[in-house]
């Protein structure tokens, strides 16, 4: 059946069951493989989107539980052609390594930029989301990084 | 192959330079395996595994009832050689007859449907006949039952120096005995470890299919030639029709070095037989169950040294439990006990290792490769010969820390690029070691602080002549424009090769760094490096890429100077005139590096990473539950290349060890794992994690690249265990000799009357 | 992977709560089963671990009642404190009544804190948490602590149970096919302390090897009322009844360590699993509810 869900700030129609997780579907028809797989049990957060503004795990939340509304990815944070200072500053400050949780790192961390400063900690931001290679240290430093960087006139260039 | 008095104008090296592959990782478009689209036709594969530890396959039977007309199978007899080809060829690529583990593959299923996969699966059902299992590596090595080779042992190994070192070898034994009698002090002690998953986020995945090239395969690995002979052997085909390529990994740490054969053979025999490609993928649990683990390991040590806590002698016995088949256990098993003595000085040493054959899933690579085990074993023995002395640990291990001259256990002298000492120093200072060490939780608090210490090296690359027989190679190629591209089967699994080997290639050939590629390694593209794996990426790897790319950038220069014009303009001439410009290298180890594989005995490595850990932790003492407050290390990298990636590796390893330490724990049942789960295999978050204060010490390797850069990957993986230990120690106050520390094991530690110190 | 199955289900979203309620009602009439899904954080990753369904004709239905309205608000009247099943711990956490503002209702946002992840916190709620019955529910032991009542509805009417009579066995209740958790009233006394203690498998997604919940209202160096609720002790959620009537017996001051372990040891029945044994979980539980009483000023 048809699902309507706006995904990266676009309404998209999508054919797909609601019962499918929101993972499959958006790995799948929306061929949109930034979310990642890394248990299927919520325990990683490899395949955090927002929906509505909060981190989800994506293989937790079944596709029709979102129709009618918004999905960012990780596909979905750069504004155009210019990375976001998370992002610059991931892959500037060791943020990244073998870079399989960093599309769900990089979603927690900006729902902790916009929305959740005053509720959590920067840590508490990012525990649900598990990563095996950098001890996290450089996750956080990049994260204080980015958000210590200038908002305005960032260029980057994406897809190289 | 050091640096030149020739200095470039470009300093790559020593910058901490984004990830080259950084963009498409924040991005979200780096493409792991499985995010590849479906390929036309594409199959979905998966494996029916033993359900018990040993056993006979009598049958395999299908329901008659179930639709099989578009299920491809692939059982044994359909491997035309049914050998994993690794270092014993004894793993079969799917079990005949013979079950030796639980989770052991008996045949593979593939289909274009995902849910009828699954159904097809439940369709099948195995008549075995369950064998007693033998689990447990001491009853192996009694040779209880007989269940690997004539008397369950992979590998056996004897290291003797000094007084042990005698002609005969009979006579070692009583030898080191002797010695030992003959010291002032005497400790004993008995050490253990346990299995610990790499748990890599992304799981083992691989795309395999046939045309008339032949066979390909994509996949998550760290190693496309390991792949590549596995297929050589498995199908016969002419290695010129056998394509491996990686994929991006996320993530390896040892276990996408030899298993990614098993699941890329398994996909291709699928493919095969239907005709079609075929996508293998597995989930956590199949993951954590099947696929290799690091070997568990027992020391019992017992040393003699002077009063004023000069070590003198060192008797020690490792045992480590391979599991059902060899994979790579013979190495494993030398890395350990090339490492069992730690980073000290021994007058006499007898160190004798096996490791022996159990009906558990088969233990293989885990960053660290055998020396954490070992090293958990010295460190910890330290520690109780320090307490035995009343002496502060870590003065102990400041007098008897190898320095340049001193010889190791087998008998290396040190001639370079030593710096025990100063890690040592410099973690103590920058962590108020002393200061906190002397400080002692008042007794009513809940909590209880500890600060402890680690002291150890690492080998750097292959050990003795491992180098030498593999011949790695690199190639540097010329492309339009003077740029170049670098050519490794080095891979790149998130430790940073493709940044680093541009920054050496960079400043070797004296270009911007934005004008060196990396290859995707392929098989078909690049030359065999070798694998991605003992801390010799950098080290071995980098400096046959620094020469071929001084060699290209040195043969556009002299074409420049000689017809002028731009750098990029002399590229292209010669380019123009000779069709290919490339220099494909092959690595030769330093002349002094001299080893007797036979006795054991000489240049293990051609240098050693040293460094120090100090962990502090806080114990509740009502749960046991240990909060790590702080981390400081000091590591002796030789050069870092790239100081932010040494620091993610230093840290990432050292969270790895510290999550062996607390956590990470495999729950066994007669075989079977009970918590093949990331709710249940607990691996430290953001939260478990400590602020870690990491400092880098530069004790260059003059054959290394880039200035003198050493292997970093292992080492920080070797001490984080034991410091924690210390700390633990300090904190509660009763010691500590077995792994995991968990609450549970505390508690239960807590209860033991004698056990204070 | 029998996540496969998954997207065979049907899934239905009712637009209002007594559409939920007639359906409901039809189909446990017809003994057809029904999932009421929420979160899915529990459910959903039964499904991950669970072997493929014989027959996908024969999956039930899925109702998704994640943005049902009317199980979804969360207010204060009086002192009554209404949660609706539906509410996330999210929303618990920046409600003004209990994560932020005045923080009448402390205890549940800082139990909410220790669960999961913002991730399982964004999607999961205290309804999913009664509803799935695992011992080591958090968010029970915290409703426990509250001596809540849980509301039902189904088109028979409403009834009201107190939390400690919900829970029947292990994974039973005494909820009908035709019932929903439709809301949690928590009478919030003006003044109390309340604890909280997660002796987990780590910092964050953790599930509980002890946790204890409790509520506190102490008058001239006696308790005069006390809620607890303690976590993966028992095989359902331990209100700790012994304890209880110990504590509301007993002047504060005059409250013993060895009167305090005896009352826990025998409210509970802790096994060993894959997170921990019995032994150190027995050792918790007594030592958490001595901890919580050390808090309160007793002598222990």
């Amino acid at each position: 059946m048809k699902l309507t869900l706006t995904i990266n700030g676009a309404p998209r129609e999508v054919e797909a069951s609601p019962t499918a997780r929101l993972l499959d579907v958006l790995r799948g028809p929306l061929a949109l493989t930034g979310s990642k797989e890394g248990c299927g049990e919520g325990e990683c957060g490899a395949c955090t989107v927002l929906l509505d503004g909060d981190p989800v795990n994506a293989c937790l939340v079944l596709a029709g539980q979102c129709e009618g509304r918004e999905v960012i990815t990780v596909e979905g944070l750069a504004d155009g052609q210019s990375l976001t200072p998370l992002q610059r500053a991931f892959a500037e400050h060791g943020g990244a390594q073998c870079g399989i949780c960093t599309p769900g790192m990089l979603v927690s961390a900006t729902a902790y930029e916009k929305t959740h400063k005053s509720l959590v900690t920067l840590r508490e931001s990012i525990a649900g989301n598990i990563c095996r290679c950098t001890g996290y240290q450089r996750i956080v430093d990049s994260i204080e990084r980015a958000g210590d960087a200038d908002r305005t006139g960032t260029f980057g260039s994406v897809g190289a | 192959m050091s640096r030149t008095a020739r200095d470039r104008e470009t300093h790559a090296v020593g910058a901490s330079v984004p990830r080259a592959d950084g963009t498409p990782k924040v991005i979200g478009t780096a493409r792991y395996v499985d995010d590849f689209p479906p390929m036309p036709g594409e199959l979905f594969g998966l494996t029916v595994r033993s359900p018990v530890p040993r056993g006979l396959l009598n049958a395999v039977k299908f329901d008659p009832t179930f639709d099989w007309s578009d299920i491809t199978v692939v059982r044994a007899e359909d491997v035309p050689v049914n050998v994993v080809a690794l270092i014993a060829e004894d793993q079969p690529v799917l079990a005949a007859r013979h079950l030796n583990h639980a989770y052991e593959p008996i045949l593979l299923l593939a289909c274009a449907d995902k849910h009828k996969l699954l159904r097809a699966k439940q369709a099948i059902s195995l008549d075995i006949e369950p064998l007693p299992p033998v689990l447990d590596p001491e009853a192996a090595l009694q040779n209880a039952a007989t269940i690997w080779g004539t008397d369950n042992v992979q590998k056996r190994y004897l290291i003797t120096k000094g007084a042990a070192d005698t002609p005969t070898p009979e006579d070692s034994l009583p030898a080191i005995d002797a010695a030992l009698a003959a010291c002032e002090v005497r400790v004993t002690g008995r050490y253990s470890t346990h299995h610990q998953e790499q748990l890599y986020i992304e799981p083992q995945g691989v795309i395999a299919w046939w045309d008339d090239k032949g066979v390909h395969a994509t996949g998550s690995l760290q190693c496309p030639f390991y792949v590549h002979k596995a297929f050589l052997k498995a199908f016969g085909e002419d290695a010129s029709r056998i394509h491996i390529t990686q994929a991006v990994t996320g993530g390896g740490f040892g276990g996408k070095e030899e298993y990614p054969s098993i699941i890329a053979l398994h996909a291709a025999l699928l493919a095969k037989k239907s005709g079609r490609p075929v996508r293998m993928v597995y989930d956590r649990k199949e993951d954590i169950e099947a696929t290799t683990k690091r070997h568990p390991t027992l020391c019992e040590i017992e040393t003699g040294c002077d009063k004023d806590g000069t070590l003198r002698v060192l008797k020690m016995r490792v045992l480590m439990d391979g599991g059902a088949y060899v994979t790579l256990t013979p190495v494993v098993l030398s890395r350990g006990v090339l490492h069992a003595a730690g980073a000290y000085s021994w007058t006499d040493a007898h160190i004798e290792a096996a490791a022996v054959a159990t009906n558990t899933p088969p233990n293989g690579a885990f960053r660290g490769f055998g020396a954490p085990q070992t090293i958990w074993a010295i460190e910890r023995h330290i520690d109780k010969v320090a307490r035995t002395l009343g002496m502060d640990p870590l003065d102990l291990k400041r007098k008897n820390v190898l320095t340049l001259g001193a010889s190791t256990a087998t008998g290396q002298v040190l001639h370079t690029s030593v710096a025990g000492v100063e890690c040592l120093e410099k973690a103590r200072a920058a962590s108020e070691y002393d200061h906190k060490r002397a400080l002692r939780s008042p007794p009513g608090s809940r909590k209880a602080r500890g600060i402890g210490a680690a002291v150890f090296m690492h080998g750097a690359g292959f050990t003795g002549s491992g180098e030498r027989y593999l011949k790695g190679k690199a190639a540097v190629d010329l492309l339009p424009g003077g740029k170049l591209l670098i050519r490794t089967a080095s891979t790149d699994i998130g430790q940073g090769t493709e940044t680093v080997f541009r920054q050496i290639a960079a400043d070797a050939a004296g270009v911007p760094l934005a004008n060196v590629d990396f290859a995707v390694p392929s098989t078909t593209v690049v030359p065999d490096s070798g694998p991605t794996v003992a801390s010799r990426t950098v080290m071995v790897v980098g400096s046959i890429v620094e020469s071929a790319a001084r060699s290209v950038g040195d043969r556009v220069r002299a074409e420049q100077a000689s017809s002028g014009g731009t750098y990029a303009e002399a590229a292209d001439r010669l380019l123009a005139r000779e069709g290919t410009v490339t220099s494909l290298l092959q690595y030769s180890p330093p002349d002094y590096v001299k080893w007797d594989d036979q006795r054991y005995k000489g240049d293990a490595y051609p240098c050693f990473g040293w460094a120090c850990f100090i962990a502090e932790v806080e114990v509740d003492r009502d749960t046991f539950e240990v909060t790590v407050t702080d981390f400081w290390s000091a590591t002796d990298v030789g050069k870092a290349i790239n100081p932010v990636m040494c620091r993610g590796q230093i840290e990432g390893g050292a969270l790895q060890a510290i999550g062996w330490a607390l956590w990470e724990e495999l729950v066994w049942k007669d075989g079977l794992i009970k918590n093949p789960r990331m709710t249940n295999y607990i691996v430290p978050t953001a939260l478990d994690a400590p602020p870690f204060h990491t400092l880098l010490v530069e004790a260059p390797f003059s054959f290394g690249p880039g200035g003198g850069a050493k292997g970093i990957g292992e080492l920080p993986m070797d001490g984080g265990a034991p410091a924690i230990a210390a700390a633990v120690e300090h904190a509660l106050g009763f010691s500590l000799d077995d792994l995991p520390l968990t609450p549970e094991r505390l508690f239960s530690k807590s209860l033991t009357k004698g056990a204070s110190l | 992977m029998s996540i496969a199955d998954l997207a065979h289900h049907s899934m239905w979203r009712p637009a209002t709560l007594p559409e939920l309620l007639t359906r409901l009602a039809e189909r446990h009439a017809k003994t057809q089963s029904t999932i009421l899904l929420a979160g899915g954080t529990d459910w959903v990753v039964e499904q991950e671990l669970s072997p493929p369904h014989s027959d996908p004709a024969k999956l039930p239905l899925l109702a998704d009642i994640s943005r049902l309205e009317e199980l979804r608000g969360i207010e204060l009247t009086g002192s009554t404190l209404r949660i609706g099943a539906a509410a996330t711990y999210l929303e618990m956490r920046r409600h003004p009544h209990i994560g932020q503002g005045d923080k009448r209702a402390a205890l549940l946002a800082r139990m909410a804190q220790d669960l999961g992840a913002l991730q399982i916190q964004a999607r999961g709620t205290l309804g999913g948490n009664l509803a799935t019955g695992s011992p080591a529910a958090d968010g029970v032991a915290a409703l426990m602590a509250y001596d809540t009542t849980v509301v039902l509805q189904s088109t028979r009417g409403e009834r009201k149970v107190p939390i400690t009579a919900y829970q029947t066995g292990y994974k039973r209740s005494v909820r009908e096919g035709d019932e929903v958790i439709t809301a949690f009233e928590i009478d919030l006394p003006a003044r109390y302390s309340w604890y909280w203690r997660k002796v987990g498998t780590r910092r964050a997604q953790s599930i509980s090897k002890v946790a204890l919940a409790a509520v506190a209202v102490v008058d001239s160096g006696k308790l005069t009322r006390v809620g607890l609720g303690m976590a993966s002790v028992a095989p359902v959620t331990a209100p700790l009844q012994n304890t209880r009537t110990l504590l509301l017996s007993t002047p504060i001051a005059d409250l013993t360590r060895d009167s305090l372990a005896a009352a826990v040891r025998s409210d509970c029945a802790p096994i060993d699993d894959v997170r921990s044994t019995r032994e150190y979980r027995e050792h918790c539980a007594r030592v958490v509810v001595h901890d919580f009483c050390r808090q309160l000023g007793a002598p222990v």
